[in-house]
């Protein structure tokens, strides 16, 4: 029935949100007839009455800005450490033969693990958080161009050789473009791993973002507020990811041939 | 002294496990004059495309020395430039800009290279799609592109390797006759790869027969076709006796290239 009024796509859709609203309504009913502690998870009510509350006077608005930032900048730095490494090692398999075990030796360690010695080192504010997201972001950038750099086809380099290309010509108009499909992924992977640790770096090393206003909410006994910056991560995760899958569809269009085939 | 000189080129490729190599061309000799067309004909795995990438200077050869025109060839030069079968067109790129690229390499200026670039797209016949990226045209419509590009550049030797390889016959067939009209127009000289008698016969001023295990040159055939070539010399009785002439000579290498026996 769904089908034939809304197609397939918009029945989808309706039944995702319908399977939302369903939960939803059964965990407010629960909290309703007393079935749930309102202190260990408060209701979607009081939780959308939180929501409200930190949008109007501005502190939610702040805690994302904040993290916000704080992803970009890590972010920033790990494409650009991430993709010259990956360029680099890529290309000459010597210094491949140099780096890539300390490499592979690093990149298991969990960003978590690192944020006693970024506090450390940096102290509180931004800069432990930027290390974080760097730390967690590099390695998927990395791994993504470096494995993209090593695939591109042996035909398409010895073309641009031939035809006089420079090195930096051969980088920017040839590698960077050609490995372009499997970065994006990988850069994809690395703004959902820096979303995670910017929160994590925030519970401990920071005195704003979304972390550190569920860590001062948790403190205050203030669960509402708790679950209202959760949401927040989530909606932003989802948004950001989206965004990039946008921005992929626009700059890698000549990909459309290789998904349909 | 001609062009190119090839001279006692060997070619040898280590084994996997390290035990040995493997002889892909011995003592390949060669001289090449400037605007001849040259077709290297023979079977698959005789050491064509590694005698091609060694005078493009993408694979240097063990022994013996490639001259154009008196340098040793040592790496890739713009001034040799290579049509491959499977096209390598940068998919990123538009036509346009595919056919640009040699011209940015060498710092030509925007406007220059654009208009170049159009003169060279109108030439292969590809006007009106230098706007397209390769994925939204023809197999044989990025082979033009291809040649267009490698062209752009006014190379001394335009260097294919089965370019029409990968076509269907009848493209295949119209392409022949667009590169014979296309490399008239330009003066350069051509070395093209194929395993196409006919193809070779229909293109070459003279046909190189390469025999396999190792590679070497077979014999040499020059061909004295009228130009300009066209779809009227494929009904010559020249072309024809000489097409057979050439199989039968070429039978015993070719049996022995798909039999692997020596
Ligand atoms: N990089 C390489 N390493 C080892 N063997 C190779 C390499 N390139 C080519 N060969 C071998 O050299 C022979 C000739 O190859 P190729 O020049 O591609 O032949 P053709 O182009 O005439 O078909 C083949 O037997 C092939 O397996
Ligand atoms: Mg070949």
């Amino acid at each position: 029935m769904l089908e034939s009024l809304l197609g397939q796509r918009g029945s989808r859709f309706v039944r995702g949100l319908l399977g939302i609203m369903l939960t939803l309504a059964i965990w407010q009913m629960l909290a309703w007839l007393d079935l749930i502690n309102a202190v260990l998870l408060p209701s979607p009510l009081t939780v959308w009455g939180a929501i409200v509350d930190s949008l109007s006077d501005g502190s939610l608005i702040r805690h994302i800005v904040a993290s916000m930032e704080r992803v970009v900048v890590g972010v920033l730095l790990a494409a650009i450490v991430g993709l010259t490494l990956g360029v680099l090692l890529g290309r000459s398999s010597i210094i491949a033969e140099y780096c890539k075990p300390i490499i592979e030796a690093l990149r298991p360690i969990p960003p978590i693990a690192w944020t006693p010695l970024a506090i450390l080192w940096f102290g509180i504010g931004n800069a432990p958080s930027y290390f974080l997201v760097f730390i967690g972001a590099v390695f998927p950038v990395f791994i993504s161009t470096y494995s993209a750099v090593r695939n591109i086809e042996r035909t398409q380099i010895n073309a641009a050789l031939c035809l006089g290309a420079t090195p930096a010509m051969l980088v920017r108009d040839v590698l960077i473009p050609g490995a372009l499909p499997v970065i994006f992924p990988g850069l994809r992977i690395a703004l959902g791993v820096g979303w995670m640790c910017v929160v994590a770096a925030e519970l401990i090393a920071a005195q704003s973002g979304l972390g550190y206003m569920i860590q001062q909410s948790r403190l205050l006994l203030q669960t509402h507020f708790v679950v209202a910056g959760m949401i927040a991560i989530g909606v932003i995760g989802f948004a950001m990811n989206a965004l990039m899958t946008i921005l992929e569809r626009k700059l890698v269009p000549w990909q459309e041939s290789s998904r349909a085939t | 002294m001609s062009q190119l000189e090839i001279e006692g080129v060997c070619k040898e490729f280590p084994l996997r496990g390290g035990k040995g190599s493997l002889t892909v061309l011995e003592d390949v000799n060669l001289s090449i004059e400037a605007g001849e067309l040259i077709v290297l004909l023979g079977p698959s795995g005789c050491g064509k495309s590694t005698l091609l990438n060694a005078i493009a200077g993408f694979n240097p050869p063990t022994r013996g020395t490639i001259q154009h025109d008196g340098v040793a060839v040592t790496r890739p030069d713009k001034r040799r430039t290579v049509v491959f079968q499977d096209y390598a067109l940068f998919p990123w790129m538009t036509v346009q800009k595919n056919v640009e690229f040699g011209l940015k390499a060498q710092g030509v200026p925007e406007a220059q290279r654009a208009a170049t670039a159009r003169s060279h797209i109108e030439l292969v016949k590809l006007k009106g799609f230098e706007d397209r990226y390769p994925y939204e045209i023809s197999g044989g419509m990025k082979q033009r592109a291809a040649i267009a590009r490698a062209l752009a550049p006014s190379p001394d030797i335009l260097l294919m390797d089965e370019p029409f390889g990968a076509l269907d016959a009848q493209t295949r067939v119209l392409l022949q006759e667009e590169l014979a009209r296309i490399v008239a127009e330009m003066r350069c000289t051509v070395i093209f790869v194929t395993h196409s008698i006919e193809e070779a016969v229909f293109l070459a001023d003279r046909v190189i027969v390469m025999s396999a295990h190792p590679g070497r040159v077979h014999s040499i055939h020059p061909v004295a076709l009228p130009r300009p070539r066209n779809s009227e010399t494929r009904a010559l009785p020249e072309f024809i006796e000489l097409t057979q002439n050439l199989w039968e000579a070429l039978k015993p290498t070719w049996d022995q290239a798909s039999t692997g026996q020596d």
